[in-house]
């Protein structure tokens, strides 16, 4: 294990220096998974690129839509005021990854781009139905976060290019989030399952938009579209919340392993929907005037 | 392997290293500057043995290249308190009995140290919490959280005259 060490001071620096070294190099930002996968020898860069001094990678900015640059650590996503109100789930999502050490340095660029299935922001940026923004030699382009990630590790990111933003809509009046997880102890752990929940009422109390997403249950984070679809122009009553886990249940893909069987995976998403709909449904009526 | 030439501040002194670029903090704080209270074990960011503070900040230097510090305000163990004298989170561990093996301990106390910094007034929950990332395997936990909160009330009645760099 070694290799040369670049810390660019720009943006167009990173990606010339990511065009010039091809394969041959990677992109640094906390380390947490890189680090660990260089140690263990899985990657072997031979130039590693730090993006910890390039400028505009670490903003949390809000006005029309919310962008979050690809260099924003956990800690600051627990930390902000723009996510403790209706986007609380955010939040919710990155305190639970990790310890303070781990979530001081960890990104959301690098939880994007490493495409754990388990990723906990990744899914609640499911739920925000987040855009990303990526640069590369050609320019920059913009795709959906749903769909990026197509198995564990593999995204769509094209070679060269770096992951710079998540975008997401501000949400509408009378809106909620919620991220919840299951795990074996309460902190420092994998998901076994997770599921994040956006939801807006309209002046009815029908689901005028919802997004139900799941982590840790298929090959890459996923929205459950059928139970989506199920709420839709709907009351959340306790019923309907129930039959919408159990749709949930019947979407996911999940594999047993050493955390859970795949039976417990879909169980756990049965309970974990209902349970996230409910408090979307409490915070909404907390928040409302 | 061309080795680089690192200017690294560590517990408010400047040290000039030469090393390779993928060798981590952890590595160069104990092998080329002997501050071996820093431990090393997982390497794999899930243990905290090797917690330093970056800008005050609690991390793992196991997973931090020393290359990644220029510039950066480091402190470990060593330059907690002054030498010779013990800071009240050394005091309260040494009081409370939390210390077994004491392999964990330089970690606990930095975490700690970090989390003090911005809540004054923790409980044993949010106690717990920011130690989450420390792992020990002696004994229990019960004792450590007791000389964290003990630590924080010293703190806020005499905070120490000697300012923890």
């Amino acid at each position: 294990m070694t290799f040369d060490y670049h810390e660019p001071t720009s943006v167009r620096e990173a990606i010339e220096l990511s065009a010039r070294f091809g394969g041959d190099g990677r992109f640094l930002a906390g380390g947490t998974d890189l680090m660990v996968q260089i140690h263990r020898g899985r990657l072997n860069p031979r130039h590693v690129v730090s993006l910890q001094c390039v400028p505009g990678l670490d903003g949390i900015e809000v006005d029309g839509a919310v962008r979050l640059g690809a260099r924003v650590t956990h800690r600051r996503l627990e930390s902000a005021e723009a996510f403790q109100g209706a986007l609380r789930g955010l939040a919710e999502g990155a305190e639970v990854v990790g310890g303070h050490q781990v979530r001081n340095v960890a990104t959301v660029g690098g939880n994007i781009v490493n495409a754990s299935p388990a990723a906990d922001v990744v899914v609640v940026l499911l739920a925000l139905d987040a855009t990303l923004t990526c640069l590369g030699p050609a320019g920059e382009r913009t795709v959906a976060l749903d769909g990026f990630a197509t198995a564990p590790g593999v995204t769509g990111l094209r070679p060269n290019e770096l992951l710079t933003r998540a975008s997401f809509p501000r949400l509408a009046p009378r809106s909620a989030t919620v991220f919840l997880k299951a795990g074996r102890r309460r902190a420092m752990e994998i998901s076994i399952a997770c599921v994040a929940a956006r939801v807006t009422l309209d002046d009815l109390e029908r689901c005028q938009d919802v997004r139900i997403a799941l982590g840790a249950v298929a090959p890459t984070a996923i929205r459950a579209r059928a139970a989506e679809r199920h709420l839709e122009a709907r009351p959340l009553t306790d019923g309907l919340m129930r039959e919408t886990g159990r749709i949930a249940a019947a979407e996911c893909r999940p594999i047993g392993d050493v955390r859970a069987s795949a039976r417990y995976r879909a169980l756990l998403v049965a309970t974990l929907v209902p349970r996230a709909l409910a408090r979307c449904l409490e915070r909404i009526k907390l928040g409302a005037p | 392997m061309t080795r680089i030439a690192l200017s690294l501040t560590i517990n408010g002194q400047t040290h000039d290293v030469l090393a390779e670029p993928h060798r981590t903090l952890l590595d160069v704080l104990r092998t080329d500057l002997g501050l071996i209270g820093t431990k090393e074990n997982c390497l794999e960011a899930e243990c905290g043995v090797c917690t330093v503070l970056l800008e005050g900040a609690a991390v793992n230097a196991c997973i931090l290249l020393a290359a990644q510090c220029q510039g950066r305000a480091i402190v470990t163990i060593e330059g907690l308190a002054a030498p010779g004298q013990l800071h009240p989170l050394q005091r309260a561990f040494i009081d409370h009995g939390a210390v077994q093996c004491g392999y964990c301990i330089p970690g606990m106390i930095l975490a700690a140290k970090a989390y003090l910094d911005t809540n004054p007034e923790p409980d044993g929950d949010g106690v717990r919490e920011a130690l989450a990332g420390n792992l020990c395997r002696c004994t229990g936990y019960q004792r450590i959280i007791d000389a964290v909160l003990s630590a924080a009330r010293a703190l806020r009645t005499s905070p120490p005259s000697q300012a923890a760099r």
